[in-house]
């Protein structure tokens, strides 16, 4: 992609930045702000929180730009920031979401449930679990990425991430398994 | 619950549409707005020695008042001028 005849590119809006452009820093965010938001979604519960996290994610990338090398895209290094703050997100609010309810006690079959009650369901488990333990089963099972690209974001090791994936999914339903039998 | 049930919670809750459009508007201008008042808050170092001025002006005050107000002890001015070792000796053993 040219600057010179089309959309200026990352690379250039990045030297822009660095420069003290706050514009060229507001084009990069609307162009990656949807893969942001997609990440971050499915670790908070509500709008508020969700712009909360999304703003620190491109906060620390704002801070750090100047580290960004250009070895790789600059989405996947944006990717990486957002999946490590979402991270410690996860072990901040570790004690809120010990709070998290279910409306209904009963679980429904998993045969036919709804989405949105999946969520829930999902929701209301996931939150039993470890930050390690949610945010590897919410990047493997939720947002369907490999292995590798766990490694990748979150700096453990594939042997480490399936590891962890194996536990989680254990330590998961176990917690849906108690929930079942009340 | 098995493997084959928990998939399909998985498949259920992958279908769920991440509606995120109403966080994502006019993103970039709050993003903006705070990344600036992150910028006025950060005081630079040298700000700071201006700020300690009062304290550092308040330690010598402090010191000066020590100084000319605690007793001096007539032994410890003995030894810390004497330069000849005979006379501290000889002031020590009373000769």
């Amino acid at each position: 992609m040219s600057a010179q005849y089309g959309e200026p590119t990352d690379e250039r809006l990045i030297q822009s930045t660095l420069a003290g452009d706050d514009e060229a820093f507001a084009a990069l965010v609307a162009r990656h702000k949807r893969r942001i938001f997609g990440i971050a979604s499915r670790f908070t519960r509500s709008d508020a929180e969700l712009d909360d996290l999304c703003q620190e994610i491109f906060i620390k990338a704002y801070r750090y730009l100047g580290k960004f090398r250009g070895d790789a895209p600059f989405e996947h290094w944006l990717a990486r920031v957002g999946v490590r703050t979402c991270y410690d997100h996860l072990r901040r609010t570790r004690h809120d979401r010990d709070a998290v309810a279910l409306d209904n006690v009963e679980l429904p079959s998993t045969d036919n449930i709804e989405p949105r009650r999946a969520r829930e369901v999902l929701d209301f488990a996931l939150a039993k679990l470890s930050p390690e333990e949610r945010l590897v089963i919410t990047l493997l099972e939720l947002q369907e990425r490999t292995v590798r690209e766990i490694a990748e974001l979150t700096g453990w090791s594939e042997s480490n991430v399936k590891v962890r994936a194996f536990r989680a999914r254990l330590h998961l339903k176990e917690v849906l398994e108690a929930h079942h039998e009340r | 619950m098995n493997d084959d049930q928990l998939n399909k919670l998985f498949t259920a809750a992958r279908a769920e549409e991440q509606n995120t459009w109403r966080a994502e508007l006019a993103f970039e201008t709050r993003l903006l707005a705070r990344l600036r008042e992150q910028r006025q808050n950060i005081v630079p170092w040298f700000v700071w020695t201006w700020r300690l001025a009062p304290v550092f002006a308040a330690i010598v005050i402090a010191l000066g008042v020590w100084n000319f107000t605690v007793p001096t002890d007539p032994l410890a001015d003995l030894v810390g001028e004497a330069s000849d070792e005979a006379a501290l000796v000889a002031m020590l053993t009373g000769d």
